[in-house]
């Protein structure tokens, strides 16, 4: 076994720790920052559950590790309400129904966000959203009303 | 997963000198291949080194009648610059059909071609584009970089630093995407240029190949219809749940046809 | 009123800001171990050596333990809840599916032979590595329709043959009747795919035993808790007053998460062994292989018609995988689910099935959301398109000419179950309208003639849901009571917190139970809380699944909610002078009528726990348990229809549109019903266009071990749907509420199967088996092309 010592920022607050190097990003901020709003839902980077934003892109954090991110500012989804004040995207997914059992949503909202911030001041249109999901599985929803909170959130972030 | 040191060098000498340094080095780049292969425990290292801290890999450039595309280029920069778009769109195009957006935020053009996996994007970008991979000691065109499934000819100790294209008169890309894993089943880069045409398929078998047959007919007439009656052979085609060789056979003319299509369009 | 309204989902708060606390979330004082497995990596095998000494040895391992440890230990099988009841009067052949390899044979890829303990996840996987099995590869079975041939190898062999059971339904003598006057016959090989739910939750289990007080906890992605608890009786052999089983969120569960997976005692067992408690939570390469599989039935059938297209009878032959070992309620889709909905929407003189359940050297089949209708509407459905192309007849005209007229209502059908309310012509109206039909059939012609493939793909059905009543399914076999129960509990503030047997994992129950709370109390939903999913809070439920929750637990909350007010108005109408019939509630009061005498609830809440001054005869407190037994199942009405567009180039196909008409009865909250219809129909468009749970026929490989094989429907795999209702209350429940769980992935396989067929039948296709993947249909093009 190798450790690493890795200093990073998650939701604005310092963490400084030792971990083995195999520990993935996703693990180290659900075991050892006990963050649990990111989920793990496959083993071959395609559900998207543990998306979280890495320096403001967002990726997949079982797929870097933990040792990678020194120095690295890390936004999950429990970074994103004020207090019970939630997010835009939040409010949208809650206001069109985006979410069933919850457990892809974590993910899906941080690529939501992910998503208008790349077409910040453009339209976004169901085709778009559809295909800018594709990182991102869900088994409840059938995606309809998530791409209807994605455009709703996304307008809504512009117009904060 | 098992246990690696892991090293985060801040230049190629630094990382080279790491490289040859382990017993049994890898780099890492974006890591969307090689960890979840690790993460199965179908791949190790005793050494990880993360090139993710040699600034000097990360660009995008027109370098005179070249475009050349560093080692830690991510996908969405490759889809998205303006550079690209304007002088290879078909690259453009290619980076965006790889994986998903986040894999394309953090998976790299160049540790695609290093994994060389039958079924990833980008060798047949490298091999239809007629690229040619720059290291850190030497530069190998792209016809002699791949080595079969998952083999490349990099020595031991070599770390690609970049890979660079020739402008073509005309290029594109077709891909018919696995439903499940949204690698291909088959897809296509055809370029033309003043050295003539290609044509590179990947996903249909062990490794990237070209299709000498749709060259020459389209040397003569760059359009779809000169790739009608070319029967490709089912032979040495990967036979899995997604594709037996017959269809995938098949599949590669339609999107060989599909690619002069784009690059036509 | 809030029943109708659809109210934002109470629960979403903490999903949405990553508050949610799933198995793998739960955090203990104690440090947790891991538990990991050696599975087998044969579809059939004989293990001639475990050897597990090096693994013990390993760093951070607590324990390894075997299938010999668990014999030593003397625990049990899981038995099943639905137990096979083979209807000829042969003894069925059961094999319960082991926890642990125990017998040194194992039947399928994934059986569990070693367990390993460690102190972290890597360690337990390093120490599976270090043990050593010498396994004899023998020859597998893992093709449903040859299951029964001569010379395919017996799973058990003490049997000498695979069938696990056989059963007939129907009236034949009708059936033959039928088929002799047929204008015309339509026969098909009609498989269903062997699929798995594939929640994105995968499954976790988390043991715990507390020495000191000699209790046990297991939290689990579970749907109905107590009856894990009760499976523990057999497995651990652990008394049911000493183990809380707790089932908190859960990601999503179809029914696959309904059963005693080996992995849920084993976690526990480990705990008791180390004193630590001891987590496993599945990757999804291990979830997609042990996960119950679901469907894989390989049926024949043929329709008679009459010459104006009136369907006379149909027939059907099934053999029904139930894989390696019998999961614990798998019987209860051969013997209650699949056969009975067998005249979908339709009225259909004769009908006749034969179902074999079959063994074969594959994971085990279960109840996957729709379970046995999805194989039953597909397999009927596909006859009546390709019967009505055959005779030339518009498929959706053909379709209204057999629904049934809302005037025969109650019907009952060839098989003997009778539909209670619906109103299948009214549905195909609103369907007509909706997709708007005849322009469709207009522009297919269009580009069929500019060489576009454009297909229509319609169907039609009636559900079974809300098992029970008890008695019923006790007929159809269940061994489990099929009620459910719900307490309420009001407090002296006149706040108010249900506990319901029923367990939500996606069907927002927090939000659904609590506005019927609200309707029934006169008070506002946000001074209501719901409690589930945990056994030592809730009182004896049978969970959620097969679409039951509302028309059980639902209408308990609705009976002990009325308890509640019967017994609070005593009270009331004690303190303001006046008959408890002459009072109303309104808004948080009880108001004398006719009088502006009221008192507020919270007052007399209040009073119900602290006044002495109360009724003669009347108890102390304010709560009451309601189980309740509903009077019959619902029966929820739907008709489907979709425009795929095929890619003859590719086999790829595009969905244009997904148009659903559903009649569910009183819908509590639209936005939740729409939701649920939207998922199924996506999990059902799955199941049609790309999943499979694949084996090599010849090595009994697995071949669908992780999402890059195993497709589930993406984001641009699925259009926006159009989704309407027609409603007819059912008289079985007070609500007049019918399961609204279940239509999407019921109506979707068939409806898109039609709808691809339509799409290129002038080129010579008639049958595709689902998956209809891209290489299929192009094979398919090919064969029509060659003239094969």
């Amino acid at each position: 076994m190798a450790n690493a010592k890795i200093s990073l920022t998650i939701n604005g607050r310092a963490v400084s720790a030792e971990v083995d190097t195999r520990t993935l990003l996703v693990h180290f901020i659900r075991e050892h920052v006990k963050l649990t709003g990111t989920h793990v839902g496959c083993d071959t980077t395609q559900c998207g559950a543990c998306t979280v934003h890495v320096n403001g892109t967002r990726i997949k954090s079982c797929t870097m590790f933990a040792c990678q991110l020194e120095g690295a500012q890390v936004t999950t989804i429990e970074g994103l309400a004020k207090g019970k004040q939630l997010h835009p995207m939040q409010e949208a997914f809650r206001e069109h129904h985006g979410l069933q059992c919850g457990y892809c949503t974590p993910g899906m909202v941080m690529s939501a966000i992910g998503i208008a911030e790349r077409y910040k001041g453009k339209a976004l249109t169901e085709d778009i959203v559809r295909h800018e999901l594709e990182g991102n599985l869900c088994r409840c929803t059938g995606y309809h009303n998530i791409v209807r909170a994605v455009i709703a959130g996304a307008k809504a972030m512009s117009a904060g | 997963m098992y246990a690696f040191n892991y090293h985060r060098p801040s230049s190629i000498a630094e990382a080279v000198k790491l490289l040859k340094a382990s017993s049994d080095g890898r780099c890492l780049a974006g890591g969307m291949s090689l960890i979840p292969t690790m993460k199965h425990r179908l791949a190790s290292a005793a050494d990880l080194i993360d090139l993710n801290g040699i600034r000097e890999l990360a660009f995008i450039r027109r370098e005179g009648d070249a475009l050349v595309i560093g080692a830690l280029a991510r996908h969405v920069e490759i889809a998205d610059s303006a550079d690209v778009k304007k002088s290879i769109p078909a690259l453009a195009a290619l980076a965006a059909s790889v994986g998903d957006p986040q894999v394309r935020n953090r998976g790299t053009f160049c540790g695609s071609l290093c994994f060389a996996d039958p079924a990833a994007d980008c060798p047949a970008g490298l091999v239809g584009l007629n690229g040619t991979v720059i290291t850190d000691k030497r530069r190998i065109a792209a016809d002699k970089f791949f080595n079969g499934l998952y083999e490349t000819t990099l020595e031991k100790g070599e770390i690609v630093t970049g890979v660079s294209f020739p402008i073509p008169e005309k290029a594109g890309w077709a891909k018919f995407a696995n439903l499940a894993s949204r690698f291909a089943i088959a897809a296509v880069m055809v370029a033309k240029t003043g050295g003539g045409v290609r044509v590179a398929v990947t996903g249909a078998k062990a490794s990237v190949f070209r299709v000498p047959e749709m060259e020459a007919a389209l040397a003569k007439n760059f359009s779809a219809a000169a790739l009608d009656g070319i029967k490709i052979s089912p032979d040495g085609m990967n036979n899995d749940l997604h594709g037996d060789p017959d269809y995938r056979a098949h599949l590669v003319s339609v999107m060989a046809k599909r690619a002069v299509q784009a690059a036509t369009a | 009123m809030y029943v109708g309204q659809p109210i934002r989902r109470r629960e979403d708060f903490r999903f949405l800001t990553g508050r949610g606390t799933f198995v793998d979330d739960v955090q203990l004082t104690q440090p947790i171990l891991h538990a990991a497995f050696v599975r087998s990596p044969h579809a059939h095998a004989r293990i001639k050596a475990i050897r597990t000494d090096a693994a013990r040895k390993m760093p951070g391992v607590h324990t390894v333990l075997t299938g010999a440890d668990w014999l030593k230990a003397g625990y049990g099988e899981a038995e099943g809840v639905w137990p096979v009841n083979d209807r000829s009067g042969k003894p069925a052949r059961t094999v319960n599916r082991p926890f642990i390899c125990v017998d040194n044979m194992v039947r399928c890829v994934g059986e569990i032979v070693a367990m390993v303990v460690a102190d972290d996840r890597h360690q337990a996987l390093d120490a599976c590595e270090a043990i050593e099995v010498d396994y004899e590869a023998l020859p597998a079975n893992v093709v449903t329709a040859k299951a029964l041939d001569k010379g395919t190898p017996l799973v058990h062999p003490k049997f000498g043959t695979n069938e696990v059971l056989e059963s007939y339904h129907g009236n034949p003598e009708v059936v033959e009747a039928g088929f002799k006057k047929a204008h015309h016959i339509t026969k098909l090989e009609v498989p269903t795919n062997r699929v798995t739910a594939s929640p994105i939750e995968p499954r976790a289990y988390m043991g715990h035993y507390d020495v000191m007080n000699d209790r046990y906890t297991v939290w689990t992605t579970a749907q109905a808790p107590h009856i894990v608890r009760q499976y523990f009786t057999k497995s651990l052999r652990i008394d049911e007053h000493k183990l809380r089983v707790i089932a908190p969120d859960v990601g999503g569960g179809f029914g696959m998460k309904l059963y005693h997976y080996p992995e849920e005692p084993l976690a526990l067992w480990g705990a008791i062994v180390t004193e630590h408690p001891v987590k496993w939570t599945g990757t999804r390469s291990e979830c997609l292989m042990g996960d119950t599989h679901a469907r894989d039935h390989y049926t024949v059938g043929e329709m008679a018609f009459d010459k104006d297209g009136k369907i006379l009878a149909m027939r059907f032959k099934t053999l029904a995988a139930f894989g390696a070992y019998e999961s614990q309620w798998q019987a209860s889709i051969t013997n209650a689910y699949h056969f009975t909905m067998l005249s979908l929407a339709y009225d259909i003189p004769g009908i006749f099935t034969e179902v074999k359940g079959v063994y074969t050297n594959c994971t085990p089949v279960d109840a996957y959301r729709g379970a046995g209708r999805p194989e039953t509407v597909y397999q009927v459905e596909r006859l009546i398109e390709n019967g009505a192309k055959e005779m030339g007849m518009d498929p959706f005209v053909l379709r209204e000419k057999n629904a049934i007229r809302p005037e025969k209502i109650p019907y009952t059908t060839a098989i003997g179950i009778t539909y209670d309310s619906g109103d299948p012509p009214e549905l195909f109206r609103k369907m007509r309208v909706l997709a708007k039909y005849d322009a469709l059939r207009e522009e297919q012609k269009k580009l069929h003639a500019q060489g576009i493939c454009m297909g229509i793909g319609i169907c039609g059905f009636f559900d079974m849901a809300g098992a029970g009543p008890v008695k019923m399914m006790n007929d159809l076999g269940a061994k489990i009571g099929c009620y459910d129960v719900a307490s309420v509990r009001v407090h002296p503030s006149g706040k108010v917190t249900v506990f319901a047997g029923s367990h939500s994992h996606g069907q927002a129950h927090a939000t659904t139970w609590t506005q019927i709370a609200a309707d029934r109390l006169g008070i506002d939903i946000e001074e209501i809380d719901l409690v589930e999913g945990d056994t030592d809070r809730v009182p004896f439920g049978i969970g959620t699944w097969g679409s039951r929750s509302l028309s059980t637990a639902g209408m308990a909350v609705v009976a002990a909610c009325d308890r509640v007010i019967e017994k609070a108005k005593k009270l009331a109408a004690h303190m303001l002078e006046c008959a408890p019939s002459d009072l109303v509630i309104e808004n948080g009061q009880f108001i004398v009528k006719g009088t502006d005498k009221k008192i507020a609830f919270a007052e007399v809440t209040n009073a119900a726990y602290h006044s002495g001054d109360r009724p003669k005869g009347l108890e102390i407190g304010l709560e009451e348990t309601a189980f309740y037994d509903p009077t019959d199942c619902t029966y929820p009405s739907a008709v489907h229809l979709c425009v795929v567009i095929v890619d003859p180039e590719t086999g790829r196909v595009t969905l244009r549109d997904y148009f659903a008409v559903d009649d569910v009865g009183r819908v509590i909250n639209p936005m939740v019903f729409e939701g649920q219809v939207h998922g199924g129909c996506a999990q059902g468009i799955g199941q049609a266009l790309m999943e499979e749970c694949a084996y090599d026929p010849s090595s009994g490989q697995y071949l669908s071990g992780t999402f890059m094989d195993y497709a589930i429907p993406h984001s641009t795999d699925i259009p926006s749907f159009g989704i309407e209702s027609h409603t007819t209350l059912t008289p079985s429940n007070p609500l007049g509420a019918k399961g609204g769980g279940e239509s999407g992935t019921i109506g979707a396989p068939a409806c898109i199967a039609n709808g691809v067929i339509d799409a290129i039948w002038h080129l010579g296709v008639r049958q595709i088996s689902q998956p209809m993947t891209p290489k299929k249909i192009w094979h398919a093009l090919q064969s029509a092309k060659a003239g094969r």
